[in-house]
């Protein structure tokens, strides 16, 4: 059985089932309509109507910062590869979001493989949510083909009128449905319904801007000497907010931090940014990015072009956090737009 | 192993970040275990008439008087630290010096003023060279120890020249600019962990900007959200006044 | 439910101790370090390679191996000191011992040299990795053509590997060339570019294959100098200079467009980085 119906009445009790034995995240209100995952304790805790949390959950499988090794001086240069582990249960993640953790476990199990990455990976269960309309304006889903679930989850729940059908994707899923017992079997009505909110959405979601996801790449091999580059480099304050709220800018910087009397300390890494000036410096003092329209364009091309032609798929997830977090205004989609525009 | 012997000093400043230090809490203790504090008014009364293995020089420097000690001061130090954004930068002292210095004494000191008690305000590596630079107003005693560990071990340390909100991003903080505030965070030079943001408040620019800002665009930003230019200027100025007649003296 | 820290193994961040069995000062800016593993484990690298050398409480840095896969019992890293963890480097004694990681990347073509011609162009420290080739040729030396070697650097002064380099001048198997930029007037040699070198080099363009390693800008005029000779695109090779900091094609600083330097390079044919913009 891949599929399951929870009664919307039902779906506090899950949340309760899922809190009894798991830590569980999920979105939660802060502030100015934005919102966050964090550790919640119940259904009422959670926002189900949401746009996408400031940190996208990322940050559970690749924290901000974490340890890959201790060591010990005392004891001869003595070190131990360490992961910090814990169980977590992700729940109420959409499609973008789904497909950014995707592209993730793309790069960090291509070889050789991380296996810091690979480890916490294990121990987070998915649980998805589809949505039925758009964030907002900056979300850019149907064009990069995330609007709707492709996987990448243990469960996923898209809500109908009176209740949520449920897609199993995994044998962990399942077992979650049958230790709840709480699931009833779907049924033909139901199924209906998916497929009539499903085609609602095809006609709701269409590309966001005029152009085909496999004609994406190309376009950004032809426009890599544009002015639009120029524009975006003058505007650019290389704050960073643009590569911290990505689900899929994964770039890193490894530090090592001593204890004060300097006899232990682990070495960590924290995530890092192309936009951050000194990124692509070398210690003789050059510069490979020393622009600020080199490090936008490295960053652009990154999500339509590098990483589609190293691992097959396009790296933006349209979730839009970049252009929601950026201080000078710039805008993904529309400098695609712009893109588009000055090839004609 | 001699313990290195560590003072601390100050000049013209709110002594808030010795305080800071004063603060450390248990980290204060493990410290204490690993150097010989030998001067620090703060918290003790003895003085030192050795060498400094290592000093920490708070506040900006404001008159004849006070380079000169702090000349001293280099001269028997092996490590001179300036910490504190008055010392790293000038502070909020540095504001005035855009104003003429008659007009200013006069307007504090009424007319009882004499001509040569105060100069201009100069950061501490514009007097003498410097080791080490701790910014923030106050300082971040987070950053203090990573700082003190890099010095004990002597291993180089270079501020963060990342902007605030890259910590700040870290951090899940809702933008100030979301919240209808006007923030430095995204030209000003991080490493506090955007402490400010964390709680409730904008970024001041405190530790001055990041080594290459792009001045225009942020000011662009600023005047889209209502600011005047001079007000933009007054804030993007405010802790660095002093940085901007170097000529070194 | 509470987060734990695991131990694992095999990440790709475990370092070997390398104990530093010996250290010459070459120049005031560099050490040659000698560099053996545990039990005398082998490093087995190709030319052309680096390692990830660390300093607990300091950090990693890339450094090119120096020394030749044909030794066996140690190899070599010539440090300039630049940054934090290579002036940590500088302050190690003999037999204080090191963190190694690697080697990674893909070095110089060794085996598609075979038979052929090889030209080698160093600029200033662009010499270290060339070393490793370098030696690694006069070990199998019958099995290769002519070879030339082009040396440039600031001045006498910074020449690294001078003694060693009075060897090879020594050899009839090699033909060695140098130019400083500046020098006293009782310098006998070259003065000026090392792309002022290159015209003089008697060479058959098609079979001879060149390896380049030097500062960044080097490399357009270099290249420029040889394509005029004639050598075809893909019997050039330049070894790229890029911050690699985790070494396993993942950090993202030393990428250029879809290339991660330090899992694909960071030796490149040129046929490859001239469709590679802002690698050279």
């Amino acid at each position: 059985m891949n599929q399951a119906l929870l009664s919307k009445s039902r779906l506090a009790d899950f949340v309760s089932y899922l809190v009894s034995g798991h830590k569980v995240v999920a979105p939660v209100p802060l502030q100015e309509g934005r919102f966050k995952f964090d550790e919640v304790q119940s259904l009422a805790d959670i926002s189900l109507n949401y746009i996408p949390t400031i940190l996208p959950p990322k940050k559970y499988f690749m924290p901000q910062r974490s340890t890959l090794l201790r060591y010990d001086l005392s004891k001869g240069q003595d070190m131990e590869e360490m992961v910090e582990l814990e169980k977590l249960v992700l729940f109420g993640v959409h499609t973008c979001d789904l497909a950014g953790i995707q592209c993730l476990n793309i790069v960090f199990s291509d070889r050789p493989k991380d296996l810091h990455y690979l480890a916490r990976n294990n121990f987070i269960t998915v649980i998805g949510l589809e949505c039925s309309d758009y964030c907002d304006s900056f979300a850019g889903c149907a064009m990069l083909h995330n609007h709707l679930p492709k996987g990448g989850y243990d469960l996923f729940l898209t809500e109908l009128a009176e209740c949520y059908y449920v897609h199993i994707n995994t044998q962990k899923g399942e077992e979650m449905i049958e230790e709840a017992s709480i699931f009833e079997a779907a049924t033909k009505a139901a199924e209906g319904e998916l497929e009539r909110l499903r085609s609602r959405k095809k006609e709701l979601f269409t590309s966001e801007v005029p152009i085909r996801y496999q004609d994406i790449p190309r376009l950004f091999e032809e426009t890599f000497d544009s002015d639009v580059w120029s524009q975006l480099g003058e505007k650019c304050l290389s704050c960073g907010n643009c590569t911290s709220v990505c689900p899929t800018c994964f770039c890193f910087d490894i530090l090592d931090e001593p204890e004060l009397d300097l006899g232990s300390g682990e070495r960590v890494r924290v995530w890092d940014s192309c936009q951050n000036e000194a990124f692509a410096a070398v210690a003789g003092g050059d510069n490979f990015r020393k622009k600020r329209l080199e490090r936008q364009r490295h960053r652009f091309h990154r999500k339509f072009k590098y990483l589609m032609d190293r691992y097959g798929r396009l790296f933006c997830t349209g979730c839009g956090r970049c252009s929601r977090s950026c201080m000078a205004g710039i805008n993904l989609k529309r400098t695609i737009s712009a893109l588009i525009e000055e090839r004609g | 192993m001699t313990r290195p012997k560590v003072a601390f000093f100050d000049f013209s400043c709110c002594e808030g970040c010795q305080l800071q230090v004063a603060n450390l809490g248990e980290a204060l203790l493990d410290i204490l275990a690993l150097v010989d504090l030998v001067e620090f008014r703060e918290v003790m009364s003895e003085k030192w008439s050795g060498r400094y293995s290592v000093t920490f020089a708070e506040g900006s420097i404001c008159s004849d008087e006070a380079a000169e000690k702090l000349r001293k001061l280099r001269e028997r130090s092996d490590v001179l630290v300036a910490y504190g954004s008055c010392a790293a930068t000038g502070g909020v002292n540095g504001m005035q010096n855009r104003i003429p210095r008659e007009k200013l004494i006069s307007t504090v000191y009424g007319d009882q003023w004499r001509a040569e008690e105060t100069r201009g305000v100069r950061a501490i590596h514009q007097v003498v060279k410097v080791d080490y630079t701790l910014f923030g107003c106050p300082i971040n005693p987070a950053e203090f120890l990573r700082l003190l560990t890099a010095i004990l071990g002597g291993i180089s340390w270079h501020a963060s020249d990342n902007a605030v909100c890259v910590e700040c991003k870290f951090n899940e903080n809702v933008c100030m600019y979301d919240r209808g505030a006007t923030c430095l965070g995204p030209i000003t030079r991080g490493g506090c962990n955007s402490w400010c943001v964390n709680n409730g408040n904008v970024c001041y620019g405190c530790r001055g900007m990041v080594s290459n800002p792009n001045r225009a665009g942020a000011e662009e930003v600023l005047q889209a959200h209502g600011l005047k230019p001079e007000l933009i200027a007054g804030k993007m100025g405010m802790y660095t006044g002093a940085l901007e007649a170097d000529d070194g003296t | 439910m509470e987060a734990e820290t695991v131990s694992i193994e095999n990440s790709g961040y475990r370092i070997k101790h390398g104990l530093l069995s010996r250290i010459t000062p070459l120049t005031k800016q560099e050490k040659l370090l000698e560099i053996r593993l545990p039990e005398g484990e082998y490093l087995d690298h190709d030319p052309g390679q680096f390692v990830q050398v660390s300093v607990f409480g300091v950090g990693e840095a890339p450094i090119s191996i120096c020394s030749s896969p044909t030794r066996r019992e140690a190899f070599e890293i010539c440090v300039r000191q630049a940054g934090r963890v290579t002036t940590a480097i500088h302050k190690l004694c003999e037999g204080d011992v090191v963190g190694i990681r690697g080697p990674f990347g893909v070095g110089f073509p060794v085996l598609p040299l075979e038979g052929n011609d090889i030209l080698l162009v160093a600029g200033g420290l662009g010499i270290a990795p060339l070393r490793s080739l370098i030696n690694y040729i006069i070990d199998n030396r019958r099995d290769f053509g002519k070879v030339d070697i082009l040396l440039g650097c600031r001045n006498p002064e910074s020449m690294l590997f001078s003694s060693e380099i009075g060897h090879w001048q020594k050899r009839i198997d090699l033909n060695f060339c140098c130019s400083v930029d500046h020098a006293a007037p009782e310098w006998a040699g070259n003065v000026g570019v090392i792309t002022a070198l290159i015209p003089g080099v008697n060479l058959y363009p098609l079979k001879t294959f060149v390896m380049v390693c030097g500062p960044p800008v080097m490399y357009r005029y270099v290249v420029d100098e040889l394509l005029k000779k004639g050598i075809p695109e893909r019997q050039i090779f330049l070894s790229l200079e890029r911050h690699m900091k985790c070494g396993l094609g993942k950090c993202g600083h030393c990428q250029i467009e879809d290339i991660y330097c330090c899992q694909d390079g960071p030796v490149f044919s040129y046929q490859k980085l001239k469709h590679i913009r802002g690698a050279i």
